[in-house]
């Protein structure tokens, strides 16, 4: 039975559909993102499963089970703020047995899941501490470590690692991987950073403007973007559409204002005459070599330096694009060069 | 150096606001402490004396009258914040038709205590409209006697209608510090309605209830005209004893006493307070 | 079926549920209101009534509503009572405290608003002190204090011991008016040539300008209710309509003529603090009794 049900889920706010007909399946022990920008609903869903929002339509189901008129307080569905949301009147050690005192947990097993939970959080020591003396890592994991001490059913992180510095933020978002896998705690885990969701995440859900654009995993994600939403919100993306001019076998030529490419279509069904949406990545245009397919000559617009790659601007007869070059390469704005698009590399969109 | 002059030049910018309120305070509170001691009297001679302090000590009519004022502020205060915790809780979340209650609670805040006391005088007057919707609706046989009655129900009636609104504005700044995130936080762990009542709200809104208390205290302990009209004959509250000892039986040093008395009051539960606030926001 | 019925049975259960939950708040706001109006309405209904009880049907129990209304109550209390020099003496008095309290009260506020001394807190306690001071005490020996120096039973003594009382208000809406101001501004004024006066005349006095007509009306509303310091101090030389009032609220004790005292205090306030609340948009009043 899956840990997380969502059914046609919607969330209205003065009649604008904040969360607009979502459906999804979370089974146990899986880490699942909700990923997209502000404003997507990703937010949203993830408060409607904690029950601090009734949906206007649609089902939670937790393990079987019909969630939507349980308060948050009978869910065990515990929450992971951004701010960290701890008790600023309490000590360390009194934030994290909340929960375990709410659920009347007797002194003894506190006392030993608490230690428990300091230890793994690396937190030992500091249980007399009070918030206010507390640095935003450490802040962090307290809130992390009085999330998991109550054995919920399901996780909920809400944007946790944003107010951390970007070097904490790599690191601590592989130590709640970590400890996510150790513990098999079901997670769905809100971002709107798209590294994050791709470093640690057994699923990612793109969401939209209230509705899901695309689910996968994230090398499907990146490497085959369903929606031109979800190829321009991952990664970088030349997102074209041209007219199907000639079919053979698995590849079709696609006529572009610049020019025609041979694109590898595998299963899509488009014909001699349709109208095709498409995408490749930069690092899928790079400097002619003999033999490589798809030639096309522009001019650089722009080279900006990356450390490891060359990140170019080009013009191409009128289109931009952008491309990849080794960070050795020598480019300058108003050069002439002759690139190469990978024919693996086009992404078919909706 | 330049730092000190600008030192200098705004303590003597300070003195004409806190200058006027240090000399009057101040003056009237010395010649309180000094006629107390015998010094400074107008009747007759000045010397030092602690015969006045004896005298209030072993007085019972003083004594009852501390301790009738003591009720008054302890009553008052608990009153006053029994009414306007929950309200003040109930306004937290915002809302339209909140804010219009919001701004109907604050109207007796307008009101001169003397007014108030006067318009809660005529609904609860022995033959007055609570009376007589009471004995209308079978909940009671006889009108009580709830004006002028010897316990002081009236005064403290009446604090509590003027002062609800000046304590729910206190506790709704304390309130609105309290983040929504925390209150999630606590409802997401497993907080019934009690616990985050208990647990949350009233730990994190404590130094207002202390304010407030402290305040709504000093207010009704030292109060002279709501007791004087709709209180007791006896025993009077201290203040009104104060002046009647003073202007009525002209014995200034012994009223003195009684001042002191109310000044040192005030002075010990600001005190407590203090060390209250420090206790509930340090420890915990 | 009826509209609602259908409603529900497409609705799902727990969808209903939900929705009465959001019903049960408004419910509750709106019979909160109701037992508010009632609450604040009913004292103030009923002494609009006393006030307007016609003289020669006096009400009186067992009668629910008084028999006749007629503004005769009124025109008594203003023909045969000193209510007339009272309300001369009160709106005389108010306006010099008033001007007295603003004078003092800008240096200090601006010192406490814009500068870091030393014992600040000490300071902004002493402003507090005339409201946490118990009143009767101050008075009775204020008294003491102006007898001995021929201030007793005056008009000056009078005006000062007002002026006493709306200073904290005045001091502490002018403070956070003062703090209020950005210094990025003074730094522009003094970078393009402003000199001490002009910042005083162009900057600080029109930026300060709302919370000072905030003061001035709680100083104003201030003086008009004061009544203990104007009671010991002031009588029987001077009477104000609070001293007046508390004559017939003691011995005197005339239901009617306190009714027609009581509105003529209450009204005029009501309605002074009402605007300041509401027409410069802010919450003074609240935030400088809030926030102690």
């Amino acid at each position: 039975m899956s840990r997380l049900i969502l059914k046609n889920l919607t969330k209205k706010f003065d009649n604008v559909a904040a969360v607009n007909n979502v459906s999804l399946e979370v089974e146990e022990g899986e880490f699942v993102t909700l990923l997209g920008p502000s404003g997507c609903g990703k937010t949203t869903t993830l408060r409607t499963i904690a029950g601090f929002y009734q949906p206007d339509e649609g089902e939670i189901w937790f393990s079987g089970k019909l969630m939507n008129n349980i308060p948050p307080a009978k869910r065990n569905a515990s929450m992971c703020f951004q701010s960290y949301a701890l008790f600023p009147h309490m000590n360390v050690w009194d934030n994290i047995a909340f929960g375990l005192k709410m659920r009347k947990i007797s002194q003894t097993e506190q006392k030993k899941r608490v230690a428990d939970a300091l230890e793994m959080m690396s937190l030992t020591g500091m249980e007399k501490r009070m918030p206010s003396q507390l640095s935003g890592g450490q802040q962090q994991r307290v809130a992390l470590a009085r999330a998991i001490v109550t054995q919920p059913d399901i996780l909920l992180f809400d944007e946790p690692l944003s107010n951390l510095d970007a070097k904490l933020r790599v690191q601590v978002r592989v130590e709640i991987k970590e400890m996510q896998k150790r513990l098999g705690i079901t997670s769905i885990y809100v971002t709107h950073d798209q590294d994050e969701a791709l470093a640690i995440s057994d699923r990612i859900v793109v969401m939209n403007q209230g509705h899901i654009e695309q689910v996968g995993d994230p090398q499907m994600i990146y490497l085959h973007p369903a929606t031109s939403f979800v190829a321009g919100f991952i990664g970088l993306a030349n997102i074209l559409s041209g007219r199907v001019v000639a079919r053979e076998e698995n590849r079709v030529q696609i006529e572009l204002p610049f020019g025609r490419l041979w694109a590898f279509a595998g299963d899509v069904q488009a014909g001699v005459g349709d109208t095709v949406k498409f995408s490749f990545r930069p690092e899928n245009v790079t400097h002619y070599r003999e033999g490589s397919p798809n030639k096309v000559e522009g001019t650089i617009l722009h080279a900006i330096f990356m450390g490891d790659t060359i990140d170019l601007f080009l013009d191409v007869k009128g289109t931009r694009l952008r491309a990849h070059a080794e960070s050795t390469a020598k480019f300058k704005s108003g050069d002439t060069a002759q690139f190469s698009i990978d024919e693996t590399a086009f992404q078919f969109l909706e | 150096m330049e730092r000190k002059n600008v030192s200098a030049i705004n303590y003597l910018l300070l003195i004409p606001g806190v200058g006027f309120i240090l000399l009057f305070i101040g003056s009237s509170i010395f010649i309180t402490i000094t006629q107390s001691f015998g010094l400074f009297s107008i009747t007759g001679k000045s010397q030092f004396t602690i015969e006045n302090w004896k005298a209030i000590f072993h007085d019972k009519e003083s004594l009852d009258s501390i301790l009738f004022s003591l009720k008054m502020g302890l009553l008052s205060s608990i009153g006053t914040l029994l009414f306007a915790f929950p309200v003040a809780l109930f306004l937290r979340k915002g809302g339209a038709g909140k804010r219009f209650l919001a701004s109907l609670i604050k109207i007796p805040l307008f009101i001169p205590a003397l007014v108030a006391a006067f318009l809660i005088i005529n609904l609860i007057s022995y033959h007055g409209i609570v009376n007589e919707a009471l004995i209308a609706l079978h909940i009671i046989k006889k009108p009580l006697r709830m004006l002028n009655d010897k316990f002081g129900w009236g005064v403290v009636a009446i604090q509590v209608w003027k002062n609800i609104p000046f304590v729910l504005l206190i506790l709704s700044s304390s309130l609105a510090s309290i983040r929504d995130d925390t209150v999630d936080a606590a409802r997401n762990l497993g907080a019934g309605t009690f616990a985050v009542l208990f647990r949350i709200y009233v730990p994190l809104a404590m130094p207002g209830i202390l304010v407030s208390m402290i305040l709504m205290f000093i207010k009704a302990f030292g109060d002279f005209a709501i007791t004087s009209v709709a209180g007791p004959t006896y025993p009077p509250s201290i203040a009104l004893r104060m002046r009647n000892t003073a202007t009525l039986f002209q014995e200034w040093d012994k009223a003195a006493v009684l001042g002191v008395i109310i000044i040192l009051t005030t002075l010990f539960i600001t005190w407590l307070y203090s060390r209250l606030a420090e206790f509930v926001t340090g420890s915990k | 079926m009826t509209e609602m019925a259908l409603q529900k049975q497409k609705t799902p259960w727990y969808i209903w549920q939900a929705c009465r939950k959001r019903n049960l708040t408004t419910l509750l706001t709106i019979f909160f209101i109701v037992m508010q109006i009632v609450w604040v309405g009913l004292p103030i209904f009923m002494t609009v009534l006393w006030s307007l009880v016609d003289p020669n049907h006096p009400w009186s129990y067992p009668n629910i509503l008084p028999e006749k209304l007629s503004w005769g109550q009124w025109i008594y209390v203003f023909k045969y009572t000193n209510i007339v020099r009272a309300l001369k003496t009160s709106y005389t008095i108010a306006p010099f405290a008033v001007l007295l309290s603003f004078v003092l009260s800008l240096p200090t506020a601006y010192v406490l608003g814009r500068k870091q001394i030393p014992g600040k807190k000490f300071f902004q306690t002493i402003v507090l002190l005339p409201i946490i001071m118990p009143g009767m005490v101050v008075a009775l020996f204020l008294s003491r204090v102006f007898t001995a120096f021929g201030l007793a039973q005056s008009f000056i003594g009078l005006v000062l011991a007002h002026t006493l009382m709306g200073l904290p208000y005045m001091i502490r809406v002018l403070t956070t008016s003062f703090e209020a101001i950005p210094q990025d501004i003074i730094d522009a004024a003094e970078n393009l040539g402003a000199n001490s006066f002009v910042k005083i005349k162009d900057i600080f006095l029109p930026m300060v300008r709302p919370g000072l007509l905030a003061g001035m009306v709680f100083a104003f509303t201030t003086s008009i209710e004061e009544f203990n310091l104007t009671f010991i101090i002031g009588t029987p030389t001077f009477e104000t309509i609070p001293t007046i009032l508390y004559s017939f609220l003691g011995y005197n004790f005339i239901r009617t003529n306190a009714s027609v005292v009581a509105l003529i205090m209450m009204i005029p306030n009501i309605i002074m603090l009402f605007a300041v609340e509401n027409i410069l948009k802010s919450d003074y009043l609240s935030a400088s009794l809030g926030k102690l």
